[in-house]
């Protein structure tokens, strides 16, 4: 039986907007193993983004955390409830035990400091070095850690005179800087090309080995999923609407929107005679479809899709799906 | 289902406004309000966001009250501004800088009795009559100064914008040259030296003296003076046209870029489309903001202008003239200068409120906000229900 | 097979300037040449700042080359005036990445659409008929027909363009990325819609894309563009079968699949992807891939490689298969 480190129950969260409130994400559920790849997966406004940013209470006006519970195991064995810590308290677990990697390493580095100084500061505001010249020191293990040729140099530029997958291992570099248990990576390649993007999920597994970590991958790319995740959960309209190993997702998608998702990404590998689409848009999280959240766009959708809000069932092992079907 | 909101009476005016508007167009262009129902709801959206803002709603009011004033103030003037009261009654020196309230008798103009509301100029004039003749001066002013300056700045804020490269050099230097003078002194400067030059072609060209007089609502003993007055008009538009020229020329830069530009070239649209029915209705928001605070701006800069001796001429009744002429005998005569300086105060904080509502009214944001109160405040009246 | 479209040594250079002089030049395309048959679809790809934005708006005469010919129908495009230009500029058409910019947001969707019918003269008995007749054939309705772009989602603002184009009958279209702002259920839509109407009106389309799966799907022929060079050109299936410049090797073997046991394999033999793509401002000597290639020898640090036709239709320029 594996071993959870984080268990997300029931997370809620509203956007007060001008425009109405957004229910960017509604009872979300899901637990995560420690040392396992876990992708959260779904198109723009799901709520990929917003989950993982409220696991750590980094939801900012006018979101607001409504309800639910973020269960973080500690190594020492003790569980605490990361929505009910404190300002002081969970900036002590964010960046230092829980790190977050973002999608854009240009807006992600400030142009003012040099990459060395920035890795030393994130190591210094956790108290894991006494000063930032010394994490500055720090910062040349680091950047070599994250493959960056000729660390001793580097250390010394300002983002500005690094390429963009330079940046982007440099971000991932402060990410790591305070050895953390929890990396939680969104959409870490999606502003990269694609050489540069195989280099960094590489980058991103190696780091997961040696530092015995655990990745939690948001993105929209099904590729990218199939290539480096362990599990996966598919998010539809701030609902997540199945969970599964990366084998049972592919292989045995349940959820219509699920399979319609899978046929509608052409494999560069295979010869396709014609793609399918999924019908409709997304729907406006203002004023969500009653019931399942998916029935407007749904082939086969029945009277009680629209009446009934599906539960997550567990169909086989640690596959679960929250669809009227099954 | 958006009728069922709670609405003020200004919001159903906004309503019947629009709605008739749009019922009229159909008069003319069958079928107009059902395929315009976006641009008409836009509309009522902005009417209901100028409702909601009393600031903006106070603007208007000053300056549709100026604009009628400006129409028909000769009009509503008891006398003409070239009626001088003391030349009829033997008391005349001492209606001559009359406190307001105060009454005489016109001995030679059939016992008839004066009175001065607002007090008299150092003429012995009626200042309720001259503000109210001054009011058609300012707003005439006012009118030729934007709707000259300003189509003449964006055109060349276009054109350079547009077509970049040396054109815009040599468009922007040009501009650069009139802005870095201090608009004041360059428009003292030229209304100095142009006078002659116009009061000559105006007394050569019978029908624009004709014209230009009945544009002021002035008699033609005063043909003689209208060259001051066209001059500071000319110089204002001189000094105005830049700052247009500037604004436009940034927003065209940006909006150019945009890909829909793109588009309509390769399409093989010609320059002339692309600048006026693409970039001009994409950046005239932000103009027009410009244009109505500015209008505040004219009057204020012809009020300096004739408060510094230029422009206007007496009898002519002009606003900043006054206050000038006033000046000597404050504060004994407070009125002179109180009561006109009060007026132009007034006409150009309406004008400022105006344009500040109208930034807002014209952010697509503000307007959503609005739609969403109006929708909100309907679910409220629902609950206490 | 006849030909649509011939690129003959395309150059485009921008400069880079400095306080007073121009410093140097960015060699965003530098000499590619290529045709496209009628009805085909031509796949252009390669990474960002490689110069396939560039090569298909130069293609469009919507930025002038610095050197090289373009046959449009046999007729050299730079010097087209008057009539002829506009003939031009109904025959090929353009589709834009951006769905969010590429309409006016002050215009209805009528007229959007009828604004190009108008200006080029076509006659329409009822233009509104006319417009709804377009915008059902890429699958909108008569209700969107007086509605402003910011009423519309970004797949529909993509159908109303491809709406505006298809009014003109175009015979040629550059797609420039017309659906990576898109989401992927959004994608299959437009892409499927693209290739329908492809059959039916016998559209040439140049698709421009950094999207390897989409370009598969979507191409008969293409290219790898690597900074502003042509490296590769030859039948879709071929290229994805038998790569053979090495950077579509690397190219090819980057991509994530989305099918976990063939990402497990294709991990496996993954050649080393090594490096970024350089700054096209002072491109290496001679092969500009040569820094990140695994084959490297010396000849492909001085001298630029010929382009040569390995197999049947397929070319490629790199000194493994040229003799110097």
């Amino acid at each position: 039986m594996p071993e959870p480190i984080l268990q997300v129950r029931n997370l809620t969260v509203h956007f007060y907007t001008y425009a109405g409130i957004v229910k960017a994400i509604e009872r979300v559920s899901f637990d995560v193993y420690r040392g396992e790849t876990f992708a959260l997966v779904g198109e723009t406004g799901c709520g990929k983004s917003v989950t993982s940013r409220a696991l750590t209470q980094l939801i900012e006006s006018p979101g607001r955390i409504v309800e639910g519970e973020v269960l973080y195991h500690k190594e020492d064995g003790t569980v605490v409830d990361l929505l009910k810590l404190n300002e002081e308290q969970i900036r002590e677990i964010r960046g230092n035990e829980i790190a977050y990697i973002f999608q854009d390493p240009h807006a992600s580095l400030d142009p003012l400091y040099t990459v060395g100084y920035q890795i030393g500061e994130a190591m210094e505001v956790h108290g894991k070095v006494e000063s930032i010249k010394e994490g500055i020191k720090k910062a040349v293990d680091i950047l070599r850690s994250v493959l960056i040729p000729d660390p001793e140099n580097r250390v010394k530029n300002y983002p500005h005179e690094l390429s963009g997958g330079m940046k982007q291992r440099v971000v991932i570099g402060i990410g790591i800087a305070n050895n953390p248990k929890i990396l939680i990576a969104d959409e870490p390649t999606t502003a990269l090309d694609v050489t540069v993007q195989a280099q960094i999920l590489d980058l991103i597994n190696q780091l997961k080995e040696k530092y015995k970590a655990t990745v939690i991958l948001i993105t929209h790319n099904l590729g990218v999923v199939a290539e480096t995740a362990d599990r996966v959960a598919v998010m539809y309209a701030g609902k997540i609407v199945e969970i599964g190993s990366v084998e049972q997702i592919f292989k045995n998608p349940l959820h219509p929107y699920t399979k319609g998702l899978l046929k509608a990404v052409p494999n560069p590998m295979t010869k396709i005679e014609r793609l399918e689409a999924i019908p409709g848009t997304v729907p406006n999280l203002i004023t969500p479809p009653s019931g399942c959240r998916f029935h407007p766009r749904c082939p086969f959708a029945t009277e009680v899709c629209k009446r009934k809000v599906p539960e997550l069932k567990e169909m086989e092992d640690g596959h679960f799906v929250a669809c009227h079907l099954y | 289902m958006q009728e069922e909101y709670k609405k003020s009476i200004l919001d159903k005016l906004a309503d019947k406004i629009v709605y008739g508007l749009g019922s009229f167009i159909s008069l003319f262009k069958k079928g107009w309000k059902e395929k315009n129902k976006s641009k008409m709801e836009e509309w009522r959206l902005m009417l209901y966001a100028l409702n909601r803002s009393p600031p903006a709603l106070i603007g208007l009011f000053l300056v549709i009250l100026f604009i009628l004033v400006g129409i028909f103030g000769p009009r509503l003037a008891h006398w003409r501004y070239n009626f001088f009261p003391m030349l009829y009654t033997k008391s005349y020196d001492k209606i001559i800088l009359a406190p307001p309230g105060s009454k005489f008798v016109l001995d030679y103009y059939n016992n008839t009795v004066i009175t001065f509301p607002l007090g008299s100029d150092h003429y012995g004039r009626d200042l309720l009559s001259l503000i109210l003749s001054g009011a058609r001066t300012s707003f005439v002013i006012s009118i030729i100064v934007i709707s000259l300056g300003v189509p003449l700045g964006i055109l060349l804020g276009l054109i350079a914008g547009y077509y970049g490269g040396k054109v815009d050099e040599l468009i922007m230097r040009i501009t650069d040259m009139f802005l870095a003078f201090p608009a004041l002194i360059l428009a003292i400067a030229l209304s100095a030296v142009l006078p002659e030059r116009i009061q000559n072609f105006i007394s050569t060209h019978e029908a624009v003296q004709k014209f230009v007089l009945w544009l002021f609502a002035l008699d033609v003993r005063e043909a003689g003076n209208l060259g001051r007055l066209l001059a500071v008009i000319l110089a204002m538009i001189i000094v105005w046209w830049p700052a247009y020229a500037r604004i436009t020329r940034g927003s065209t830069l940006t909006e150019k870029e945009k890909l829909y530009i793109e588009a309509a070239r390769a399409i093989g649209l010609p320059a002339r489309t692309i600048m006026f029915k693409h970039i001009l209705p994409n950046i005239i928001g932000p103009i027009l903001v410009y244009i109505t605070l500015d209008f505040g701006g004219v009057i204020l800069m012809e009020a300096g202008l004739s408060f510094l001796g230029l422009g206007a001429t007496p009898p002519i009744a002009d606003w900043g003239r006054i206050v000038y002429d006033g000046a000597q005998y404050f504060p004994k005569a407070w009125w002179l200068v109180f009561y006109p300086g009060l007026v132009v105060m007034l006409v150009a904080l309406g004008w400022n409120l105006l344009g500040d509502g109208l930034r807002d009214i014209l952010d697509p944001k503000t307007r959503r906000s609005i739609e969403f109160k109006v929708k909100k405040s309907k679910k409220e009246g629902e609950a206490n229900a | 097979m006849e030909k649509v479209l011939e690129v003959k040594h395309l150059k485009k250079y921008f400069p880079v300037k400095g306080l007073f002089f121009t410093k140097g030049w960015v060699k965003a395309v530098d000499d590619i040449s290529f045709e496209i048959y009628k009805g085909e679809t031509f796949g252009l790809v390669g990474e960002s700042g490689c110069g396939k934005t560039t090569t298909g708006r130069t293609i469009l005469r919507l930025i002038e080359p610095t050197a090289g010919e373009i046959l449009f129908e046999g007729k050299n495009v730079m010097e087209l005036k008057g009539d002829e230009l506009k003939w031009f500029r109904r025959k090929a058409q353009i589709m834009f990445q951006d769905p969010y910019s590429s309409l006016n947001p002050r215009q209805t969707v009528f007229e959007i659409i009828m604004e190009p019918v108008r200006f080029h003269g076509i006659e329409v008995d009822d233009p509104e008929e006319f417009v709804v007749n377009l915008l059902k054939s890429v699958g909108l309705n008569e209700m969107h027909l007086y509605r402003y772009p910011h009423e519309f989602s970004g797949g529909q603002r993509q159908r109303i363009a491809l709406a505006r184009i298809m009014a003109l009958k175009p015979e040629f279209i550059v797609l420039d990325e017309p659906t990576s702002a898109l989401d992927v259920s959004v994608q299959a839509n437009i892409l499927n819609t693209l290739k329908d109407l492809q059959e039916k009106h016998g559209f040439t389309y140049l698709f421009i894309s950094h999207d390897l799966g989409v370009v598969k799907y979507m191409s008969h022929r293409m290219g790898v563009m690597y900074l502003g060079k042509l490296v590769e050109v030859g039948p879709a299936d071929k290229i994805f079968e038998n790569p053979l410049h090495p950077y579509t090797q690397m190219l090819l073997s980057a991509i994530p699949v989305p099918d976990p046991e063939m990402a497990k394999e294709l991990k496996a033999k993954r050649k080393i992807v090594r490096g970024e793509p350089p700054s096209p401002i002072n491109p290496p000597a001679g092969c500009r891939f040569h820094p990140r290639c695994p084959f490297a020898k010396d000849v492909c640090r001085k001298e630029e490689p010929p382009m040569v036709e390995v197999e049947k239709d397929h070319h490629v320029a790199c000194w493994l298969y040229a003799k110097s």
